[in-house]
């Protein structure tokens, strides 16, 4: 474990820079929210009436909805830096010309590419976590000052929403984690490509020849599919909140569809180990 | 016993074949010199011995087979390749501390000693250091780590005259014991023919030699004789005979005996030169 520790440390030195830019891009974002306010206020176009808002009917719907939606944002950042950091995971070194010295260390090749499959995908994870706690603290605090904050709802939000992205996080990386393996450059565009290129030729197939070869892209939109709040209703009691939340526990996190995510994200980052494996080294 | 036995070893890129039939004997405490044109296969022949390409025969390192990839394996063999290979992204610092940690053989104290002998600036990132100072913190990395085999393959190509032999120096110095082989690939044959002691000469991915260098010389001189007596070395069909400034000359057999002919020790490079031929050494 000390050598994988090793990797991991060295991992994280070369892709600091690139897991630090979502906070930088979350802190801007903040700036410019206290800039804008600010400006409005000393111009005098900030006329909201605070009392309409504390004397609404609390909600503890909107506990639950506006803390699962403060993750999307820095969601979808994070799967945009995990197609970034996994799709250099197995060719940047050999792009870099430090292949040999890497390879030239008493180590094991599994050890390496799980250290580069952790980076670049749980390093996205732990950034998530920190800015949606930010996020989680700070718009709490607001609801709690100007309306209402039931603490269980809010964070089965934050906490539902997360692992939602988590999981989306760990099926993108780690097909783009397996392309790094095969394409030498621009891995995920590359994939995307030939995966686009595959579903037409096989729906031209299918419509062509009544075939039903199955669609890559369709499958894995369907794979990446966790769970919808469509069923959502927004003047729902907390009563109705708290079984939602319990039946979107099933939807998102015990399933069957985990078990399968899983698996996939699991089979491609043996597969990628493999392949890198068994590649010379020139 | 031989810390490296190869047998029959053929290594095909594509169609071409870079390595025929290969077969060594590489014994514990010697100095080799890896020897051949550009493309001979000496590069190759080094890459297979650390497992880093596909190929057919045998190859035992300190008696353990090298078929892929292996990580036990460098835990007894360092490697110093010809182009700069380090990574970049780090620091020297971060690339000492991850090399050092990685490596069981790792000599902290031998690693200090060397460090406050060197002007390496710890906090700069690699990708900024010269060409010099990647080498010097290449060969800091490699002589810390107590290993028994240290392959260098064209270490100091592109670098100066001083530094090339200050590099050779220190590894004489720093590494070399009775207890310990390495292997050199260079083209520079004449800076490193003093501490060769066995040579192997390789072209167009054969064998053509592998012997001890002081009894090749002692086996071998060179014969020089006026150019228009060039008959006298033509009759014991050398090689190659060398015409130059109106003189004639070529590398016999020491039994040979030619009247009038001047007798010198044949180098590195005229042995070469005789065996494989090209000017390309």
């Amino acid at each position: 474990m000390h050598k994988f520790k090793t990797l991991i440390i060295k991992d994280l030195w070369i892709y600091k820079k690139s897991l630090l830019i979502p906070f930088w891009i979350t802190a801007g974002f903040y700036i410019l929210i206290i800039l804008s306010f600010g400006v409005a206020y000393f111009k005098g176009d900030l006329n909201f009436n605070m009392l309409d808002i504390q004397e609404a009917s609390p909600l503890s719907a909107v506990n639950y909805i506006v803390n699962f939606a403060i993750v999307w944002f820095p969601g979808l950042m994070s799967l945009i830096f995990t197609v970034m950091l996994t799709q250099g995971a197995l060719n940047e070194d050999v792009r870099k010309n430090c292949e040999l010295f890497h390879r030239s260390q008493p180590v094991s090749v599994w050890y390496r590419t799980g250290s580069k499959y952790l980076t670049g995908i749980v390093g996205n994870w732990v950034v998530l976590l920190i800015i949606a706690l930010f996020n989680f603290i700070v718009i709490n605090i607001i609801l709690a000052l100007f309306h209402q904050c039931v603490f269980s709802t809010a964070f089965a939000g934050l906490v539902q929403s997360y692992i939602s992205f988590i999981k989306t996080g760990l099926i993108i990386g780690s097909i783009t984690f397996f392309l790094s393996v095969v394409f030498k450059d621009k891995a995920f565009l590359q994939g995307f490509a030939v995966l686009l290129a595959v579903q037409i030729l096989f729906l031209i197939l299918n419509t062509l020849l009544n075939w039903k070869l199955p669609l890559p892209l369709s499958y894995l939109v369907k794979l990446l599919k966790t769970t919808s709040i469509e069923e959502f209703e927004v003047d729902a009691s907390i009563e109705e909140i708290s079984n939602f939340i319990s039946r979107n526990w099933n939807a998102i996190l015990f399933n069957w569809k985990t078990l399968v995510q899983l698996v996939f994200s699991g089979v491609l980052f043996a597969g990628a180990t493999l392949i890198y494996k068994s590649k010379e080294i020139k | 016993m031989s810390y490296i036995e190869v047998k029959n070893l053929t290594k095909y890129y594509g169609k071409l074949k870079a390595l025929d039939n290969v077969s060594l004997s590489i014994p514990k405490g010697r100095i080799i010199g890896l020897l051949g044109k550009n493309g001979a296969g000496k590069s190759t022949l080094m890459r297979c011995l650390l497992g880093f390409l596909k190929h057919t025969g045998e190859i035992e390192i300190l008696g353990e087979t090298v078929k892929s990839h292996k990580e036990s394996i460098h835990n007894h063999i360092a490697f110093i390749p010809d182009v700069s290979c380090l990574d970049n992204r780090l620091t020297v610092q971060q690339t000492i501390d991850y090399v050092s940690s990685l490596n069981p053989s790792w000599n902290a104290e031998k690693s200090q000693r060397l460090l406050a002998n060197s002007d390496l600036p710890m906090n700069q990132k690699v990708a900024n250091l010269s060409k010099g100072m990647k080498t010097k913190l290449y060969l800091l990395i490699t002589l810390s780590l107590d290993v028994k085999i240290l392959l260098l393959d064209e270490p100091t190509l592109g670098l100066d005259i001083v530094f090339r032999k200050e590099f050779f120096n220190t590894i004489l110095g720093e590494f070399f014991n009775e207890t310990k082989t390495i292997i050199i690939s260079t083209h520079q044959v004449e800076e490193v023919e003093q501490i060769l002691q066995d040579i192997i000469f390789i072209d167009e991915g054969k064998k053509i030699l592998h012997g001890d260098i002081g009894e090749l010389k002692q086996k071998n001189s060179v014969f020089t004789l006026p150019s228009e007596s060039i008959e006298e070395l033509e009759k014991f069909k050398p090689n190659i005979i060398n015409r130059t400034l109106g003189r004639v000359s070529a590398i016999l057999g020491n039994d040979i005996q030619i009247e009038g002919a001047e007798i010198s020790r044949p180098s590195l490079s005229d042995l070469f030169i005789e065996k494989v031929g090209g000017s390309n050494a």
